[in-house]
């Protein structure tokens, strides 16, 4: 897709990528997105688009396995808690200082998008 | 350490007839704190587009997200798919998408300029507006056969054309339309009721809207100039006449007449859409399926829209995430309250024109 710009990242990296990367006068966070691989791993997502620029999109991705933590980047963009929740509860993913329960009621059904929604 | 109290404003609240709790923390009448629960009616929409419902009809769907801005939803899936497909869209049917999405702003900014109003304590300002808002209805419907799910957008163009009768008749409503913006504008800048008592009244600083991604009338009334509709090349919306309104100090008055002068400009641009239509066909028939990755912001009324899809060349997509302004907003939101009076916290939340609907999506 023209003008998305995706860069690969790990786990271990993604918190220093995103610091290096992200000035809150240039860059608006969108979103954190989450897009099942497979039924075991989750593509996760960090969203950018540059103010006063023509789609100009930058996306870090990682892909995540259900037994592994992603970092929290909250201390770097406060904003970013209601999506690091929001896909908590949606995929199951862990996601430190990311509770469950934003989203969805008790009674709901669980992670609805994890496993690709199978 | 100061005694508190924690006050609940929702689920069910007079301020915002939709579900949403804030649990705000007061030191007397100050709120210190705040926390948010927006998980009342999660409706799996997400799910149920990657699941359920080919791509073709899935612009019907997420048009059901929400009844103020279903075109904008609609619009914003439809050109992400567009992305992936051969085939190019008319200019006729972009300027006729840019229409009705300014159509959907003017009268979903009377909404919340009505919702303002009401929490000001100034009825008949809430009736007259909504009973004006009825000119912007009557003409959607009109245009597209319905008040307000209107399924307008399709997949290479749009589903109905506009003749020289509807052309006349969207002229002459928008020209009454015009005329009570400008007197509510007196109004709102001069009644007390709407100017003083909400000036320096729930404020977001510009370093703050920095900090927490503030986007629409909530980041343009404190000067943070973003607007997709400058930012994305997808529409045509600096031929019809877009103008960016900003103002500068954050507060309820301010996003009140961010709202009035956008409700002017998208006029404006509609009726130089109607003044200035390209001809041509309304509709192109697109080749293919979606496969690959596309990504598609737009300027809903309140604020910016994504929709992110995947497809793999099959008629179910395998990814529809959709970001909605308000759900993003929230933080933004609770920075605003704290600081605040309690006593202000209905009005602040009706001035962020918060849609429930499109964040349980």
């Amino acid at each position: 897709m023209k003008n998305l710009k995706k860069i690969e990242s790990s786990l271990e990296t993604i918190k220093n990528d995103i610091k290096e990367f992200y000035d809150p006068k240039i860059w608006g966070f969108l979103t954190l997105n989450g897009v099942c691989i497979d039924i075991e791993t989750t593509q996760i997502q960090w969203i950018f688009a540059k103010y006063k620029a023509i789609d100009e999109i930058v996306m870090f991705y990682v892909d995540v396995k259900l037994s592994q933590t992603v970092p929290t980047i909250t201390d770097i963009i406060p904003s970013a808690i209601i999506s690091q929740r929001e896909i908590v509860d949606m995929f199951g993913i862990n996601i430190e200082d990311s509770q469950k329960g934003l989203y969805l009621d008790e009674d709901s059904l669980s992670t609805p998008l994890a496993g690709c929604g199978i | 350490m100061k005694k508190t109290i924690t006050i609940p404003l929702g689920s069910q609240h007079i301020s915002l007839l939709e579900p949403v709790k804030f649990r705000f923390v007061c030191e007397n009448e100050k709120i210190i704190d705040v926390s948010s629960d927006v998980g009342f009616v999660h409706r799996g929409i997400e799910r149920a587009c990657a699941t359920k419902f080919t791509f073709e009809k899935i612009p019907y769907v997420v048009a059901r997200i929400c009844g103020l801005c279903a075109i904008t939803h609609s619009l914003c899936y439809t050109q992400a798919v567009e992305n992936l497909l051969d085939g190019e869209v008319s200019l006729k049917a972009k300027y006729l998408r840019i229409l009705l999405v300014e159509l959907d702003r003017i009268h979903s900014h009377m909404l919340c300029l009505s919702h303002v109003s009401e929490n000001a304590g100034f009825e008949a300002m809430f009736m007259q507006i909504m009973g004006d808002r009825e000119y912007v209805m009557s003409l959607q419907e009109m245009i597209t056969g319905n008040r307000v799910q209107f399924d307008y957008i399709s997949i290479g163009g749009v589903n109905r054309d506009i003749d020289t009768n509807i052309s006349s008749q969207i002229k002459k409503n928008l020209t009454i339309i015009k005329q009570k913006v400008y007197d509510y504008i007196e109004q709102f800048e001069n009644n007390w009721s709407l100017s003083l008592k909400y000036k320096n009244i729930g404020k977001l600083s510009l370093d703050m809207a920095y900090q927490y991604n503030a986007i629409g009338p909530l980041a343009r009334a404190c000067g943070l100039e973003t607007d997709v509709r400058s930012e994305s090349a997808y529409l045509p919306y600096v031929d019809v006449g877009y103008k960016m309104i900003t103002r500068s100090n954050g507060d309820i008055y301010d996003r009140n007449m961010v709202r009035l002068y956008e409700i002017l400009n998208s006029i404006q641009m509609c009726e130089n859409i109607v003044d200035g239509l390209p001809s041509g066909e309304i509709y192109t028939k697109l080749k293919g399926k979606p496969n690959g990755e596309s990504l598609v912001r737009l300027e809903a009324p309140r604020g910016e829209l994504m929709y992110y899809i995947k497809g793999s060349g099959k008629p179910l997509l395998d990814r529809v995430r959709i970001k909605t302004p308000t759900f993003s907003s929230i933080p933004a939101f609770i920075e605003v309250f704290k600081g605040s009076d309690y006593g202000d916290a209905p009005a602040i939340l009706a001035s962020f024109d918060p849609c429930m609907s499109c964040t349980a999506k």
